[in-house]
């Protein structure tokens, strides 16, 4: 995507990686290590992962979140990832984008967790004008009050990262693994999962969506588009890690601890 | 036009008594900066492009600035600090402690993280205010920590406390984070506040602040003194309300009220400097201003600045755009000594004042003072920036001698510090002219060429008594003072 030369003057530098159906494990795990360790800005974008895994917040309790008998019984992968908020499971219908940036990235933006959300919500605006009801409602983007696309942050000294998880298509029967959760907006109205959540697919082609949003954060920052190779480099080094699997055995344990 | 006559040799000091009386130390209230800010005034001027003031207290804003107010933190007799809770954002009420990076005997440096916590879909990294050594951690991860609650004390050194620099323009776009990061001690709130607590004998620290990042705001110290007994049948006054000017926005106070559940009024008697303030405002709000708003182009003033940094030979000075600014200015009112000047209403005289003494606002741990460099026309600017630097740090002492903040004769503010493109100040009375300077932003220019380029612009605002200076003499004044910063290598044209 060529941006004209003049409409860079003063935009802040970003790297953008565009990645296929890399394991979410490892994009969480880059994330992590771009934020902690990084001192550029980034922009990742995951066209879908591979297997269907599910993602909790870093606080979250298997016990609560998950039908963890079914979720052992199919061997279902679990993550804990490094930022706050709800549960997910992914598949290949789900489309990853991703902010890290600096705290002086964007002009007056305050570092903290609504005003990171309202800016990505005008990011996002610009990608879904004229399509659908799109809203922030609470912490979730939304068609009307139906749910597409859901968020979590970590702000740290210095930096802050805000990724998204959007359904562009979801199969039914994996939604069968998340609970209702305990903490919910209030905009869902104790609705279950099917009446909640709806498929981006339904609004927008999957490619058109990925380039709008490039393009418009392509309005902000001055984008420079990196090759994967780049962060195989990155991965070498020391840095550790938060995010990962929970083994089995830990969520035996906490099926057992929750009855 | 008003006729004037010449009157030199006249001191003139009756006039400034008012706003600092003999007890030195009293604070000069934060209500002063209403002359800057004054709504009024804003309306009166407008011109296209006009951008409303933003009244933002930069807490957390990361851009540049021209001064920061100073951490004073209110210890208790043993160097122990409560940090609690903040750093979370509007609208967040509680979090969960997900875990500490620091342990109990640790020792601590300034913006060094704490601990994790996690709010809703935020995991968020606490900072801490200040370099010292963890006495206690309060919480266990997995607790809830409501937004203002002690998280854990520290021992703090008292000569320790952060204290930023006073009156320092730093033209650099990222400034250095530890300029702009909250430095009060104990909990955040503004110098108005702050002077409130202390009327009513009671102490800040104690007070649950509802504000914006467990701000404590004028509303919290009169509900906690309602509660103390203090004030009896507390109503809110309905004048301005200098905390909603300070906070930009009304609906934090109308959040606390309902989170608190408290809908009384209060009444507040101003006294002391707050009543003197009334009475300077009411003045001040006589003249007739008017304002006139110019751009000023700061790249050649940040290469002298830094060319003065790199070839300092005298350690423990530091170079900033102020000095220059100042000299400058000088030279202008040299041309133009009309806008140095008094004017005295009852004899319809105005004085061309011979020196020029020029005031720098400064935010204090006391309050907003404005001591004046004297005869800045004869000193150079290495001499302007030492005086300075003492002038600063006498206010961060609070021990500026009456002297020191008498027999000015033009102020300069700096909004550009807590925000905002420019302002709409007030004079100083007797003064006849003040000027705001907002921050330097870098803006796109159009060269002849029709290129686009990139240049540090700062905006500035005279207010001018309109009595004795007219649009045409404030517009050349501000052209000449312009070229002498945009062109700075004209300063040695006209060095003595």
């Amino acid at each position: 995507m060529i941006i004209p030369q003049t409409r860079n003057i003063g935009l802040p530098m970003m790297n953008l990686m565009r990645f296929k159906g890399l394991p979410i494990l490892q994009q969480l795990q880059i994330e992590e290590q771009l934020l902690r360790t990084s001192s550029e800005n980034w922009c990742i974008i995951n066209d879908g992962t591979n297997d269907p895994t599910i993602v909790m917040g870093v606080s979250g309790k298997p016990a609560e979140l998950l039908e963890i008998e079914s979720v052992l019984r199919d061997q279902v992968p679990v993550i804990r990832r490094f930022t706050g908020g709800g549960t997910v499971i992914v598949d290949n219908g789900t489309i990853f984008v991703t902010f890290i940036c600096n705290k002086e990235a964007v002009p007056d933006l305050q570092p903290y967790p609504r005003p990171i959300m309202s800016w990505s919500s005008t990011l996002y605006s610009k990608v879904f004008q004229g399509i659908g009801d799109f809203n922030l409602r609470e912490n979730d983007y939304v068609f009307g009050n139906h749910k597409f696309g859901g968020n979590a942050q970590s702000i740290t000294k210095n930096k802050w990262i805000h990724h998204t998880s959007f359904l562009w298509d979801f199969d039914v029967r994996n939604m069968a693994y998340l609970k209702l959760p305990k903490r919910a907006p209030a905009y869902r109205s104790a609705r279950g999962h099917l009446d909640f959540i709806c498929r981006l697919k339904d609004y927008m082609p999957r490619s058109i969506f990925i380039d709008k949003t490039v393009e418009a954060a392509g309005t902000q920052f001055s984008l420079r588009s990196l090759k994967s190779e780049a962060i195989e480099t990155c991965s070498k080094t020391e840095f550790c890690p938060s995010t990962r699997f929970l083994t089995n055995e830990e969520l035996e344990a906490a099926a057992v601890a929750g009855q | 036009m008003i006729g004037r006559r010449l009157l030199q040799k006249r001191v003139w000091n009756s006039g400034r008594r008012w706003l600092f009386p003999s007890s030195l130390l009293s604070p000069v209230p934060a209500e002063y900066c209403k002359r800057h800010f004054s709504t009024h005034v804003l309306a009166a001027f407008s011109s296209p492009g006009d951008n409303p003031v933003n009244l933002k207290i930069p807490y957390t804003e990361n851009k540049c600035k021209f001064f920061s107010s100073i951490a004073v933190a209110h210890l208790s007799t043993n160097g122990i600090v409560d940090v609690p809770l903040a750093q979370t954002g509007e609208g967040i009420a509680e979090c969960e402690l997900l875990k500490w990076f620091v342990h109990e005997g640790d020792e601590i440096d300034e913006f060094q993280p704490l601990c994790e916590v996690q709010s809703d879909k935020a995991t968020i990294e606490i900072t801490s205010r200040y370099k010292g050594r963890v006495a206690q951690v309060l919480h266990v991860p997995g607790s809830i920590v409501k937004v203002g609650e002690t998280l854990l004390k520290m021992a703090v050194e008292e000569n320790r406390i952060p204290l930023v620099v006073l009156g320092n323009l730093e033209n650099e776009k990222h400034c250095d984070t530890k300029l702009n990061k909250d430095c009060t001690g104990g909990v955040l709130s503004t110098p108005a506040v702050r002077n409130l607590a202390k009327e009513h004998g009671i102490n800040i620290d104690e007070v649950q602040g509802s504000g914006k990042d467990s701000r404590v705001l004028k509303e919290d110290v009169l509900k906690y003194a309602a509660q103390k007994s203090i004030i009896e049948d507390p109503s809110f006054t309905a004048t301005a309300d200098l905390g909603e000017l300070f906070h930009g926005e009304t609906s934090s106070s109308q959040v606390s009220a309902e989170v608190s559940g408290h809908y009384e009024d209060t009444i507040v008697p101003l006294r002391g400097f707050q009543r003197t303030m009334v009475k300077t405002m009411s003045m001040a709000a006589k003249v007739p201003h008017f304002h006139y708003v110019e751009e000023i182009d700061c790249d050649a003033l940040a290469e002298l600045k830094a060319s003065f940094q790199t070839n300092n030979s005298e350690p423990g000075i530091k170079f900033t755009f102020l000095p220059i600014l100042i000299k400058s200015l000088s030279l202008a009112l040299s041309k133009y000594p009309v806008v140095n000047s008094c004017f005295n209403e009852e004899s319809v005289e105005v004085i061309l004042r011979g020196s020029h003494n020029i005031g720098i606002a400064m935010a204090t741990p006391c309050g907003l003072v404005v001591p004046n460099i004297k005869n800045v026309q004869s000193l150079s600017i290495l001499e302007i920036t030492k005086e300075l630097s003492r002038l600063q740090q006498l206010a961060l002492d609070n021990k500026l001698s009456p002297d020191d903040i008498s027999g000015g004769t033009i102020t300069l503010s700096n909004i550009g510090a807590i925000g905002g493109k420019f302002g709409a100040p007030i004079v100083n009375l007797p003064e006849v002219a003040i000027i705001a300077m907002g921050r330097i932003q870098k803006l796109p220019r159009v060269a002849d060429d029709g290129d686009i380029y990139s240049a540090s612009i700062m905006t500035v605002n005279i207010g001018a008594d309109h009595r004795v200076l007219d649009g045409a003499t404030v517009a050349r004044f501000c052209n000449e003072w312009k070229r002498f910063i945009e062109k700075p290598e004209l300063l040695m044209l006209h060095m003595k």
